[in-house]
């Protein structure tokens, strides 16, 4: 009933004309991002984050959240009729959605791709709204302990799922734990790592160092591939519904996808772009006719779409419940909701249930602007896609100059994100990924309070952390999961 | 030099930097840890694992999986206008600096002396109609008075 009564009020919320307003140009935004190569919803957020300052923190949190799953329609276009992912969880929709466009089905992989996206972001809001609210009473009780616990599973969880080796993934874990630490330290009030920088007397800004690991680092690196101007497909007018046949193999494929994306999306460092992959593999092998993958079989574009959009409503669930960012886009969001005064966490529901149910309600009505907005406007976005990187990218740096710079009208923002930007293209060049490092720097500072508390109450005992059930469970957890892959590569045993 | 034991090494000097630092912040004791304290255990952690990486590296030589090398100086030009973008925005004013960097950038991507001026012209005006006029972002203006 609480939650009905819950519902009912965000659908209050979110339908007042002006939060309409906000959720439309977050999709339309978050569509636009999704389609362009080269610049994702993380980027796109940290750069509209300070147009929203004037906004209401309702609006601003439902425009943001919008461009987020909005970016997740918009990538699947690119791939499809580019073969170029527009995104990166839509980097496994280019294998079979290229593949169906060059057999002239490009309509139907865009269709299906939309549907799915539409059917998967639905069911996983349903899950998040009944899901947050309990989380939420639960998460009540944690103290400092199992904060850090968690968070140190959170840690260990996004070095799991690190595509590249997971001994880099934690040093960039500890790198940003330490970038975390730059500026006035809460409790002593002294200042750290600032070398008598004024700008890093707050600490590190978010929107500049994730505008510098991935915007600024994104145009470098596109910039040294030799540009080759791939084929577009031309848009089709027609034929976006899906058939029959292309529904029967296609809803398996997207409820799986649905239930997969929405569990990797809640733990942190997993996301989206897991839940693509792994969507596919499932598919490929619970498939009779494997063969098919990577030649056109639509079942590899609906389940993968499905699998990025419901990773997307999951992602919601550690941010809402718990205050603690599951990727990026979400500490950027965290980010947000605290400079418009929100504190969140587990208290988000009761002291601000306007923004806790208008955030959920307004991801429903997005998801079906989404899909009235995506088909129409498919020929718009590849007409899009025709204009040359060489106009396109000089433009994206701009933004990425105005934004750093208006978060705090100062230029040293802007030259946090130049340093970040040049770390982040050297970063990439040398093997390394972004994303453990700007969650850590997120969760830094958290983790570091609650971990200095923790040792006050305990007056310096380390047992704290195992003898309180829940923080013990979740760090024999973190062990397992640090130890397994050791084990597993030992001699013996195979 | 094997890439691994370049960034591994790299990173070790920031942990040992970082772990100094923390020292002369002042560790704190266990029941009451001080300002020092994480940057300290995190230096720590960095360090050991900047230490595994480096060995790790040794055994597999100089073959690493080599990602193309810069096949132009592109990627350099757009990281010195980036920052002379930042360095010359108070004292030309946004406009102005907007103007010249776009071009500097049409003009590196060979497009035409006339379209590249009349894009950056066209683009500098716009930027500064969406943020300033209609966003209201507070962009520095020059001695021009915009």
């Amino acid at each position: 009933m609480e939650i009905f009564h819950g519902v009912l009020y965000g659908f209050q919320v979110a339908l007042q004309p002006i939060n309409l307003l906000y959720c439309f140009i977050g999709v339309f935004i978050g569509t636009l991002v999704g389609v362009l190569p080269g610049l994702g919803p993380a980027a796109a957020i940290a750069l509209l984050l300070p147009s929203t300052f004037a906004a209401s923190p309702v609006s601003a949190i439902i425009m943001l959240a919008g461009i987020y799953y909005g970016a997740m329609y918009g990538g699947s276009t690119t791939s499809i009729l580019v073969n170029i992912p527009g995104e990166a969880a839509a980097v496994v929709t280019c294998l079979d959605g290229h593949a169906m466009a060059r057999q002239g089905r490009a309509g139907a992989a865009l269709g299906i791709a939309a549907f799915g996206s539409f059917i998967a972001g639905t069911l996983s809001v349903v899950a998040l709204t009944f899901l947050a609210p309990f989380l939420a009473r639960v998460t009540l009780r944690f103290g400092p302990p199992e904060y850090f616990a968690l968070m140190v599973l959170g840690l260990t969880l996004l070095t799991y799922f690190a595509r590249e080796s997971t001994v880099k993934a934690l040093m960039m874990a500890a790198v940003g734990l330490l970038c975390g630490t730059v500026g006035q330290d809460t409790i002593s009030g002294r200042f750290r790592f600032t070398f008598g920088i004024r700008t890093l007397e707050d600490g590190l800004g978010l929107v500049p160092v994730i505008m510098g690991l991935f915007g600024i680092s994104e145009v470098l690196l596109n910039l040294e591939q030799r540009q080759q101007q791939k084929e577009i497909f031309a848009p089709p007018t027609k034929g976006l519904l899906p058939t029959r046949e292309d529904w029967r193999l296609s809803t398996t494929p997207i409820l799986r996808g649905s239930v997969l994306g929405f569990l990797l999306g809640i733990l942190p460092g997993a996301g989206a772009i897991i839940a693509s992959f792994a969507s596919y593999a499932v598919e490929k092998r619970a498939s009779r006719h494997p063969e098919r993958f990577g030649a056109g079989a639509i079942e590899g574009v609906a389940g993968p779409e499905a699998a990025n959009n419901a990773a997307a409503g999951g992602a919601f669930i550690p941010l809402l419940t718990l205050g603690i960012p599951a990727n990026a886009v979400m500490a950027i969001l965290l980010g947000a909701l605290m400079i418009h005064g929100l504190q969140p966490g587990p208290l988000l529901v009761t002291q601000a249930p306007d923004v806790f149910w208008g955030i959920i309600t307004s991801m429903y009505i997005g998801n079906a602007m989404l899909l009235v907005l995506n088909l129409p406007l498919i020929p718009l976005w590849a007409r899009l896609l025709r204009v040359p990187y060489a106009t396109m990218y000089p433009l994206i740096l701009l933004f990425c100059l105005i934004g750093a710079y208006s978060v705090g009208n100062n230029i040293g923002d802007g030259i946090v994100m130049w340093v970040f930007g040049i770390v982040g293209y050297l970063l990439k060049k040398f093997d390394y990924e972004g994303a453990p490092l700007i969650l850590a720097m997120v969760i830094g500072p958290m983790m570091e309070e609650a971990l200095r508390q923790s040792l006050i109450l305990s007056t310096g005992s380390f047992g704290i952390f195992v003898s309180r059930p829940i923080s013990g469970g979740f760090l024999l957890i973190s062990a397992l999961l640090l130890l397994l892959p050791m084990l597993r590569r030992s001699p013996g045993t195979g | 030099m094997p890439r691994d034991l370049v960034s591994g090494l790299f990173w070790l000097a920031v942990a040992i930097f970082a772990a100094v630092q923390g020292l002369s912040l002042k560790l704190g004791s266990l029941n009451r840890p001080g300002a020092g304290f994480f940057p300290f255990w995190g230096g720590v952690v960095l360090g050991l694992l900047s230490i595994v990486l480096v060995v790790s590296s040794r055994g597999r030589g100089a073959a690493g999986s080599s990602r193309s090398r810069p096949e132009s100086s592109k990627p350099l030009v757009v990281v010195g206008a980036l920052l002379g973008y930042l360095l010359l925005l108070e004292t030309l004013g946004f406009v102005a600096v907007t103007f010249l960097f776009l071009l500097l950038l049409f003009r590196l991507e060979r497009l035409t002396w006339a379209f590249s001026a009349v894009s950056a012209g066209v683009g500098a005006l716009a930027s500064y109609g969406l943020f300033q006029l209609w966003l209201k972002t507070q962009l520095p203006t020059g001695p021009f008075g915009f």
